[in-house]
């Protein structure tokens, strides 16, 4: 029990206070850091690798549209009560519900299998096989669910986020163009090819992924914001979302002023992590993979529990970790799907994992746009959300979001239909 | 009206063209709306999307056929321009997808489609399905899955529950619906009822712990989380909320009201009762993780010389109220422990002889500050089934129970298990 008249931000700088202002801030912080998983890092050393500062300017936009899709989501679980998945199948139904489910599972599975995928080739790095490397961590994920609990788990991941600081340093030790980088931030100017727009879908998806939206609203609901103490939670989200975004800005410097500048091509997070070596030194290389480790698992813990949780949940399903196979079926067979398929999927000999990796942020960039949908239907209803509907401004922004991210996949389905589309028309 | 067909799912007939009799089309089936009440509502408009935007309502009355390929509407009815249903209860809107709590297994389960069934000039409400198969007709898999399961010699299991015994919690709050009465919620053991109240949306809470006496909303409140159950707290009307933390354990009461707003807290300590407030008021001060926070100040506190009879007496007037009565503590008149009488030993003491002579002395206790593992250790050790903790100045404060030290000692993967049954992650 703690003394309920400590107040947080107020009666000093003590850690007592500062705890309990992590107690309240959370669910922004930890779904935006976890945004920045294995397949993240990987986008994002591909951008700063190959086309250096020059797709800085994108990181703008998408924290703004990053942080009004999150915010949506918190406050619909603060006002509602309810997640994601509850109020898709509750207002458009079983039907519609189902296919958004099978499009979670799919692009969560192609996530998860990342995830395993950038630990396997983070702790190669160290010179751990990734037979066992895989193994163990996919038995670690399974522990973790089976014996920690909500606040435990989460406290584990605020520690977590702290390993992000790894990226920054590593970019001040890459000693960029301060003045390029300023540029590349505020001066859009990117050539459009096939590449580079597969290269923004990919971009925008990773940072916008589907599974965000879910994690987000569940985690509001759990920690059971009202909308009473909401005004903080709005806090929570913007500062994870900034946070996020700075991780991202930093990978992207720190590949872009070193593997970048010196031409050198790369196909992997990891790949950047060694070439990081001869340009900056051994201790950048080594932050680089151990922020790529730390992030694998992070995220390979919550997505492949917290994909079953919303099928379950939106179907109607028995769930929780509490049950077994016979109790809670479908839950336990998604889940253990999920890692089972995720881990399996990488200790394959030959099996393409940068491709899967890219491919997977593809992929979430293509569903993202049907969610988005789904949430702007929901969160400018009424009878749901009383007075707490979106604001002209925020519809603004989310729609033409929408907009851009199914302008974007159309034109980059259109390209892998007909190949050389891209080239003829721009 | 006349030609209906045996059972009807809701599934099946929404979005059904409805046909006037004199022809031409009106336009397709939007929703079904019943009056609530009966135990098998019976339908009393239809609800018709038509062209250009707005819908129609046409009572039942002027249906002539209702089938899920067409359903054909009489001259004799009226059809009404009307936007106004807020007060009906629609069965796609309302109910359709929406959850119910299943009192006999103690879970939240959602309807996936409604059957209905037709009687001479009415069509009612006959049961809810929650289960796989009434998922596979919904999605248009039914007749694949059948026809599968058909060729391995079993037939698709049917997960229905009764209209009978479904009750609306609250008229249009949230629609949110009960499978057995309200008495039976009241019945149930908290730890599930408290899995039930975990497992809901926040805006339905009040109506389940309002259809609930306040000693089990008390119990069940209890069982949750403290961080849950000071949301579920301040979910709740003021009164309502301190009659229930009346109703609570002192230290329960307390880990709960840490939880919320101090401004709040301080409300509803103002609106109870004031001995109640005062017990909790004194546990709020103690750190957590200490004797203080564990403990519990309800115990059975007797004199010196008091008579086993008396002492008796006290046990029957207070034990109501307390979590443990094992032991009868001997205070002097400044609250300092003299000695302990376990319940066996009074019950076995002759009426008349004094208590003073019967106890125990040498009582172990602990600090206010006690870690949990010295309070854990000296219960252990002794054998005990509460331990009385003291202040600074060797006065009794309160007890904790073996209970409750097993409580903070449970490995996680069992807390797990009690308390986030259901939860997300």
């Amino acid at each position: 029990m703690s003394d309920f008249r400590a107040r947080p931000l107020a009666g000093g700088f003590s850690l007592r206070n500062i705890l309990l202002f992590l107690s309240l801030l959370g669910p922004g912080i930890i779904t935006a850091n976890v945004d920045n998983d294995a397949g993240g890092i990987a986008t994002y050393s591909l951008a700063g690798a190959h086309f250096g500062y020059s797709l800085l300017w994108l990181l703008l936009p998408t924290t703004a549209a990053l942080v009004v899709v999150q915010e949506m989501c918190a406050r619909m679980g603060a006002v509602t009560g309810k997640g994601l998945s509850d109020l898709i199948r509750e207002s458009f139904g079983l039907k519609v519900t189902f296919y958004v489910m099978i499009a979670l599972f799919l692009t969560n599975l192609g996530n998860t299998v990342s995830e395993f995928a950038g630990i396997a080739a983070g702790m190669e790095l160290f010179g751990v096989s990734r037979f066992i490397s895989v193994p163990l961590a996919a038995v670690a994920v399974w522990l973790l669910i089976v014996k920690g609990t909500y606040r435990l788990v989460e406290k584990i991941f605020l520690v977590a986020c702290l390993v992000y600081v790894a990226y920054p340093v590593a970019a001040f030790l890459a000693g960029p163009d301060w003045s390029a980088v300023g540029r590349g931030l505020v001066l859009p100017e990117t050539s459009v090819s096939p590449e580079s727009l597969t290269m923004i879908v990919g971009l925008v998806g990773t940072t916008i992924a589907p599974w965000m939206q879910f994690y987000q609203q569940a985690s509001v609901v759990e920690k059971g914001i009202t909308r009473e103490n909401y005004a903080f939670c709005r806090l929570d989200v913007i500062v994870g979302c900034v946070m996020a975004v700075a991780v991202a800005f930093f990978i992207v410097v720190a590949c872009a002023a070193t593997i970048h500048q010196q031409g050198l091509n790369i196909e992997t997070a990891a790949d950047a992590a060694l070439a990081l070596k001869p340009l900056v030194g051994e201790y950048a290389s080594f932050l680089f993979a151990f922020g790529l480790c730390n992030a694998s698992l992070f995220a390979a813990c919550v997505l492949p529990l917290s994909t079953s949780y919303y099928i379950c949940e939106g179907m109607g399903w028995e769930l929780g970790v509490d049950k077994d196979f016979r109790e809670a079926p479908q839950f336990f067979w998604l889940f253990t799907l999920s890692i089972v398929l995720g881990a399996g999927a990488i200790l394959l000999p030959g099996a393409p994992l940068i491709l899967v990796m890219y491919l997977s942020q593809v992929v979430n960039g293509m569903v993202l746009p049907f969610i988005l949908v789904f949430m702007l239907l929901l969160v400018n209803d009424r009878r749901l959300m009383g007075e707490a509907v979106n604001g002209p401004v925020f519809n603004a922004v989310a729609w033409i979001t929408v907009a851009v991210m199914i302008a974007l996949t159309l034109l980059l389905t259109l390209d892998t239909i007909s190949p050389g589309f891209l080239a003829r028309w721009f | 009206m006349s030609g209906a067909v045996n059972a009807v799912y809701v599934s099946s007939v929404l979005g059904t063209r409805v046909a006037a009799e004199s022809g031409g089309v009106l336009g397709r089936l939007r929703d079904l709306a019943v009056t609530s009440g009966d135990t098998y509502p019976p339908v009393t408009h239809l609800l018709i999307d038509g062209r250009g935007g707005g819908h129609r309502r046409v009572p039942w009355s002027s249906v002539t056929l209702f089938r899920p390929e067409i359903i054909l509407v009489g001259s004799g009815g009226t059809l009404v321009r009307d936007d106004a249903d807020q007060d009906d209860l629609l069965l796609r809107r309302d109910l359709l997808d929406k959850q119910i709590v299943d009192v006999d297994g103690a879970r939240v389960v959602r309807v996936n489609d409604l059957r209905l069934e037709p009687t001479p000039g009415a069509l009612h409400l006959r049961a809810a399905d929650v289960g796989l198969s009434g998922m596979l007709r919904r999605l248009g898999f039914l007749g694949f899955a059948e026809h599968l399961l058909r060729l391995c010699g079993r037939t698709a299991p049917r997960t229905e529950i009764d209209w009978e015994y479904v009750q609306p919690l609250e008229r249009r709050l949230h629609r949110l619906a009960l499978t057995m009465t309200r008495d039976r919620l009241s019945e149930m053991h908290p730890a599930d009822l408290a899995g039930i109240i975990a497992q809901l949306p926040h805006r339905t809470i009040p109506a389940v712990i309002g259809a609930l006496d306040v000693e089990a909303a008390g119990e069940a409140i209890g069982e949750l989380e403290p961080e849950m159950g000071g949301m579920v707290l301040s979910q709740l009307g003021a009164e309502h909320a301190s009659d229930i933390l009346e109703e609570m354990e002192p230290d329960e009461a307390a880990d709960l009201l840490a939880e919320v707003d101090e401004g709040r807290a301080n409300e509803l300590l103002g609106l109870m009762d004031v001995e109640e407030a005062d017990k909790v008021r004194e546990l709020l001060e103690h750190e957590g993780d200490s004797a203080g926070g564990l403990m519990n100040n309800e115990y059975l506190a007797l004199t010196p010389d008091m008579t086993a009879e008396q002492a008796l007496r006290q046990v029957r007037a207070s034990a109501g109220d307390m979590e443990s009565i094992a032991y009868g503590y001997i205070l002097d008149a400044d609250g300092h422990p003299l000695g302990v009488l376990s319940l066996r030993e009074l019950l076995l003491a002759a009426p008349t002889t004094p208590v003073s002579e019967v106890m125990s002395t040498g009582l172990k206790t602990v600090d206010i500050g006690a870690e949990p593992e010295d309070i854990y250790e000296i219960i252990v050790k002794y054998r005990l089934a509460a331990v009385p903790v003291l202040d600074a100045e060797g006065r009794m404060e309160g007890i904790v129970t073996a209970d409750d030290v097993m409580q903070h000692f449970l490995p996680l993967t069992l807390r797990l298990r009690q308390f986030r049954a259901s939860r997300r992650f």
